[in-house]
């Protein structure tokens, strides 16, 4: 355990290191190079779980090297090299973390400091030493081979490449490992920044400095795919909603014939609305509007009744007086009708729109709050403008 | 515009007085105020809002003769569509700007916004016409009775 390790690559756990970190980048860039023309898997890799896997080299090979202090570069470059691939899947898994977590293979079983060391010569040097302090109880968590964790989680975390390349590999740890990566795999909306970002700060609440996401196989993982599904998602569940709001749509199966069912209705309703406002229109108008100003004043205090205007009186007042002046069993009905109405009109304090109150000042006079129907929930009643009813009658 | 649509409104209210108004144009006046009334009833939404302004420009211009002004720059509905085939894409935008069309300022949204509208509006749409079913069927007892009555 070397406390300088968590303190980042350029600490130099011992002199020679020191310039390890533009030695990382650089082999980086190496390996990037390397790995791209051709680079099979690790053969024999139990899911790349031996650090000889990593190296693909051969066990001695790859121990020789070890052993000599003296071929620190020549090391690294190997393990660069051959281990790049598998480090390019630890660090998306986990950038803080040590990417030979699998590295305790029979060749190297407790050499905590072989380990170091490779690990040291890995072209991942950590760049941020806080976070890598705390991500080894991570790493521990999270990495797939648990027996290499406590050597590991001292070892040098990788240094979080910049952005672009986890989400490459996110899709290439897809393509290889399929729906390996459990339960902390989620998406999410915010799975969706941090994968994207390569973040390393655990928006899924689990111990994880990544959140996964679980991509489908064959789908992209990158930010962009990943925002466009969460829309689409969004945008199914809405459409969703509206299925079940029209009636006998909730059968239909297909955007399409939804959307069409959804267009039909709305046309239908609107029709509805037209041919009952004729309906409206054909109700003879002529009513009894003679007891309604000394009515209104009484009941709400916010009408006042336009001078010789009767027939553009009150709209439901009148029609309600008509009815209180005639209907016989229909009152007690109506003049609950009434209360009700005027009733939410008293309780709406109307922002009434300035327009319609300035039209009425000069002659008319419905407070435009003043409506049909107030809004009763209860009622599910709707609100007709005065104004223009009354202009009706 | 106030002006106008307070010239409008006094006109409005002077024509439908008098009983020669025409069927029609009664009518046409009723289903503004219900339309009115529609859009009172769910305040704060945004397809509220626009055919309030609609209703209010329509009898504004109305009074000065202006035209109907073109419709605001609609989004392609084929950026409010995810992937699919091509026929299918345009088939369904071709549908999603006929729904644009029909909700009340849905030409600004979105799709998953424009179905949020929907959704309420179809409510709204709903309710209205339950209440004005009912209104005319009272009225029409009404006049009923009245005439039975010897009104």
């Amino acid at each position: 355990m070397e406390p300088t390790r968590s303190s980042g690559a350029g600490s130099g756990n011992s002199g020679t290191y020191t310039p390890e970190i533009a030695e990382s980048l650089r082999f980086e860039e190496e390996i990037q190079s390397l790995m791209h023309p051709s680079l099979e898997p690790p053969p024999a890799s139990d899911g790349g779980s031996s650090f000889t896997a990593l190296l693909g080299l051969p066990a001695n090979q790859a121990v020789e090297l070890l052993h000599e202090p003296e071929s620190d570069d020549s090391l690294a470059v190997a393990a660069a090299k051959a281990s790049g691939r598998e480090m390019w899947r630890f660090r998306l898994r986990d950038p803080k973390a040590l990417t030979l977590p699998s590295g305790c293979s029979p060749t190297f079983p407790s050499n905590a400091a072989l380990v170091e060391r490779a690990a040291r010569l890995s072209v991942f040097a950590a760049e941020d030493s806080p976070e890598a302090a705390s991500v080894p109880s991570h790493s521990g968590d999270r990495s797939p081979k648990p027996k290499a964790e406590p050597a590991d989680s001292d070892s040098q975390p990788i240094c979080p490449i910049p952005g672009e390349r986890p989400q490459r590999l996110a899709k290439r740890k897809e393509a290889d490992k399929g729906n390996k990566v459990k339960g902390p795999a989620k998406k999410t909306k915010s799975a969706e920044e941090g994968s994207a970002k390569g973040a390393e700060e655990n928006t899924s609440g689990e111990k994880l400095p990544y959140v996964h996401v679980r991509a489908r196989r064959g789908q992209a993982t990158d930010s962009h795919s990943l925002a466009e599904r969460a829309r689409r998602e969004k945008i199914n569940a809405r459409m969703k909603l509206l299925q079940e709001l029209v009636p006998g749509c909730s059968k239909i199966s297909g955007t399409a014939l939804v959307l069409d069912e959804i267009i039909n209705h709305v046309q239908s309703l609107q029709r509805q609305v037209e041919v009952l406002s004729m309906r409206l229109a054909a109700v003879n108008p002529r009513i009894d509007f003679s007891g309604l100003d000394s009515f209104l004043s009484a009941e709400c205090g916010r009408v006042t009744v336009g001078n010789g205007r009767g027939g553009g009186g009150m709209e439901q007042s009148a029609w309600m007086e008509a009815t209180v002046v005639n209907g016989g069993r229909r009152q007690p009905q109506q003049q609950q009708q009434q209360q009700q109405i005027w009733h939410v009109d008293l309780v709406h304090p109307h922002p009434t729109p300035p327009v319609w109150e300035r039209v009425d000042s000069p002659h008319l006079i419905i407070n435009p709050g003043t409506s049909l129907f107030g809004y009763d929930p209860s009622n599910s009643v709707v609100s007709l403008h005065s104004n223009q009813l009354k202009t009706e009658l | 515009m106030e002006d106008q649509g307070n010239n409008k409104t006094l006109s409005l209210i002077k024509t439908s007085t008098s009983s020669n108004s025409g069927f029609l144009e009664r009518g046409r006046r009723i289903k503004v105020a219900a339309e009115m009334g529609l859009a009172e009833s769910s305040r704060g939404r945004h397809w509220s809002r626009a055919l309030r302004d609609r209703l209010l420009r329509r009898i504004g211009n109305g009074a000065c003769g202006c035209q109907k002004e073109g419709l605001t720059p609609s989004k392609v509905a084929e950026d409010l569509v995810g992937e699919e085939g091509d026929d299918e894409v345009i088939e369904m935008a071709r549908k999603l700007r006929a729904l644009q069309k029909l909700v009340p300022g849905g030409e600004d949204l979105a799709m998953d916004r424009l179905f949020e509208e929907t959704a309420d509006y179809v409510e709204a749409l709903q309710r209205q016409v339950n209440v004005m079913r009912a209104l005319a069927s009272l009225l029409g007892m009404l006049e009923k009775e009245k005439r039975l009555m010897g009104g």
